[in-house]
């Protein structure tokens, strides 16, 4: 679907550069005040150039130019070329910036321990061992393990409350409807500081109910502490979503689904989840990237150790040691910590942001 | 929040009752009034949202209204009214760093400064968010617009792009530490010998607010490039054919079609970001420190652990985070109330 969507576009960028084409051989028909203006308006960048190339061109078009000039008298008869060339420095410009941080972490992963000095393209020797050195020295796949399982928990979470909120927001009409949904997002205002000592008391209190589960009965050092108050704070931006997309769902295919005999449940579950696929599927993946990514309950909400569901952020930290600082092993974890989301980056893109512009962003 | 639980009980009637042979539970949903359906689908968000956000955020708030008492085992002491507010608001805070701490004085500038600006941490908290959200505007709009065009391997350019957005917090925090970490990094080098940074800049309050905006514009662009971009692709290509043909130049399509259209997304992707720059912490906490570079959070968090027991400061400067993030919320929606679109 999405790369249908792709080459239909691509297409569009060819006639568009024939347009383009064809733009050039008409503006010699057109007036040469308006040849003016447009030259005149272009020149956002290139101006100077521009200008002093017109009179090279006016005044000595009969002589030899050389490379540069040329290129000048190129950009002049055809602008879409200098935006081009803009176009290719900006965009290695943003590669090498966003690119060049993963580049240099990886080069001092592979620098081997001690050697870190002066880095900045190749590393100092060559120790691929470090990405094995990091499962050594801390349980990191155990950090890993315990990011994932909070991060899909969380997903899985948000995406069933979530949808049945979104699906009353989107398509159900009631009293209240605004103030509530106010009230959902009001949360986004507080730091999450601002919840965090009623929380750490109640979850530090001892439940009865929870005593055969937790062993004393308390949530804390056990993912429910960090699956709950991440789902609650990531949860308005999923159902703020999922309520754009559930609202776009023709009534009539409701309606038919009811006719045929389905429950209210079973029409959200079996047609209104499945149509608004692209949306559920957006809102998943920014709530897993940023559950697996959130700092601040991470940091403070288990005592740190892997037994006790710490995520991947205190294995991270943990190579600060208190004697030694393993530099090699902060960065080569950085990378593997950096993997997951990666691949889902590589995988999702396109939906997030054919998501993003189908729902969320249109109301 | 009373509705939710007694919305069930008022409905009943509207549906035509169905002789359906399921059990008792979808028997009661399906006769449920369409206003009772939405409520009890909406409790369980509520109730999730009541118990980890409405809940905590009621007793903080109490909190905050009470007396710090830093011996005995109850930490907290009596009602003293919005004396904490007071105290974090004239700099009198037992706080490490200061909430603000500017007094008038009778000779210009009319203001003065207890401590540097950097060392407050509301001005720290709002220089960071709206220098980073202006350069990460500027810079995610570039980049969308980059990721908008056609051509070869956009595919993996527009991965390339947004990958930074993707990336935890700890391991930015980390990328940009050791970039700065003398011992290893040649940032701190490379800084100093253009003179603008000191030996140890991640010590430095100012030199490490630097590296802290680079950090978060290097991370948060590519997430303002993503809602830009959503933006953008909803814009309709047969404009700008008109537009062409019509004479206008790049530049004219931009200010004219792209601009215009684009602006309710730009402004939720600035609205978003200013939210979340006014509460960074974890990017400071894993590089230069919350001493360095004091934001509000760091403030309340260290208010909270620093083993002061000053909890009641703690909740007060918490709360006074969220009135200004709420203040500027309110300026967004007073200046943009007119932009075509809206807000929401």
């Amino acid at each position: 679907m999405f790369d249908d969507n792709d080459s239909a576009r691509e297409d569009d960028g060819v006639r568009g550069t024939d347009g383009d084409g064809d733009d050039n051989g008409d503006s010699d028909g057109v007036p040469e005040h308006w040849k003016r203006t447009r030259e005149m308006t272009d020149g956002g960048q290139p101006a100077d150039e521009s200008r002093s190339g017109i009179l090279t061109e006016d005044t000595e078009a009969e002589l030899d130019r050389g490379p540069f000039q040329q290129w000048v008298a190129d950009s002049i008869s055809n602008p879409e070329r200098v935006y081009r060339s803009m176009f290719y420095t900006a965009t290695i410009f943003f590669l090498f910036t966003t690119l060049f941080p993963f580049y240099w972490l990886l080069m001092v992963a592979l620098t081997p321990e001690g050697q870190q000095q002066d880095i900045i393209l190749t590393p100092n020797g060559f120790n691929p061992g470090a990405f094995i050195e990091v499962f050594q020295v801390l349980p990191f796949h155990w950090y890993m393990f315990n990011s994932f399982v909070i991060a899909t928990a969380s997903t899985i979470l948000v995406l069933v409350i979530g949808s049945l909120a979104g699906y009353a927001f989107g398509r159900l009409e009631f009293p209240g409807k605004t103030p509530l949904m106010l009230l959902v997002l009001i949360i986004s205002f507080f730091p999450p500081a601002a919840f965090f000592i009623p929380l750490n008391d109640l979850f530090n209190t001892s439940f009865f109910l929870l005593e055969p589960i937790t062993g004393d009965g308390t949530l804390y050092n056990t993912p429910g502490a960090m699956v709950l108050p991440l789902s609650a704070i990531f949860m308005p931006l999923a159902i703020f979503i999922l309520t754009t997309f559930y609202a776009q769902i023709p009534d009539g295919l409701e309606d038919a689904a009811r006719v045929e005999g389905t429950t209210r449940l079973g029409a959200l579950f079996r047609v209104i989840i499945p149509l608004s696929a692209p949306g559920v599927a957006t809102a998943g993946v920014l709530t897993f990237i940023a559950v697996y990514n959130e700092f601040f309950f991470s940091f403070l909400m288990t005592d740190g150790q892997p037994e006790n569901w710490a995520p991947i952020l205190e294995g991270i930290l943990g190579y600060q040691g208190q004697y030694e600082v393993m530099y090699h092993l902060m960065a080569a974890s950085s990378i593997i910590g950096v993997i997951p989301v990666a691949i889902l980056v590589i995988v999702a893109q396109e939906k997030i942001v054919s998501g993003l512009t189908a729902g969320a962003l249109k109301e | 929040m009373a509705t939710d639980t007694d919305g069930p009980i008022g409905g009943g009637e509207t549906e035509t009752e169905r002789d359906r042979s399921g059990n008792a539970v979808v028997n009661w949903m399906e006769n449920l009034s369409e206003a009772a359906y939405a409520y009890l689908l909406l409790l369980p968000a509520f109730a999730l949202l009541t118990l980890i956000a409405f809940y905590p955020l009621i007793m903080t708030f109490i909190m905050s209204l009470r007396e710090d008492r830093t011996r005995g085992a109850e930490p907290l002491g009596g009602f003293v009214g919005i004396d904490n507010y007071v105290d974090i608001l004239t700099g009198n805070a037992r706080v490490a760093r200061q909430f603000m701490d500017i007094s008038v004085s009778a000779s210009f500038p009319f203001l003065e400064l207890g401590v540097p600006l950097l060392q407050q941490a509301l001005f720290v908290t709002l220089g960071f968010a709206v220098i980073s959200v202006f350069f990460e505007t500027v810079i995610g709009f570039g980049q969308a617009y980059v990721l908008d065009q056609d051509f070869r391997g956009r595919r993996w350019v527009r991965v390339a792009i947004i990958l930074p957005w993707a990336v935890p917090i700890v391991i930015q925090g980390m990328i940009f530490f050791l970039l700065f970490q003398p011992e290893v990094g040649f940032g701190s080098d490379l800084m100093q010998w253009l003179g603008i940074f000191g030996p140890n800049p991640l010590a430095d309050s100012q030199d490490a607010f630097i590296i802290i905006l680079v950090a978060d514009i290097w991370k948060s662009a590519a997430f303002m490039a993503l809602l830009i971009l959503a933006g953008l692709q909803s814009v309709d290509r047969s404009l700008y054919d008109v537009a062409r043909v019509a004479g206008a130049s790049p530049w004219q399509r931009f200010k004219m079609i792209t601009l215009p259209l684009v602006m309710p997304a730009l402004l939720v992707a600035m609205l978003f970001r200013t939210m979340d720059a006014m509460r960074v912490y974890g990017l400071i906490e894993s590089t230069a420190g919350c001493t360095t570079v004091p934001s509000l959070t760091c403030l309340v968090v260290e208010a909270m652990f620093g083993g002061t027991r000053i909890f009641a400061t703690a909740a007060a400067v918490a709360f006074a985070t969220a009135l200004v993030i709420g203040l500027i919320i309110s300026v967004y929606v007073f200046f943009f109330r007119d932009t075509e679109g809206g807000l929401y």
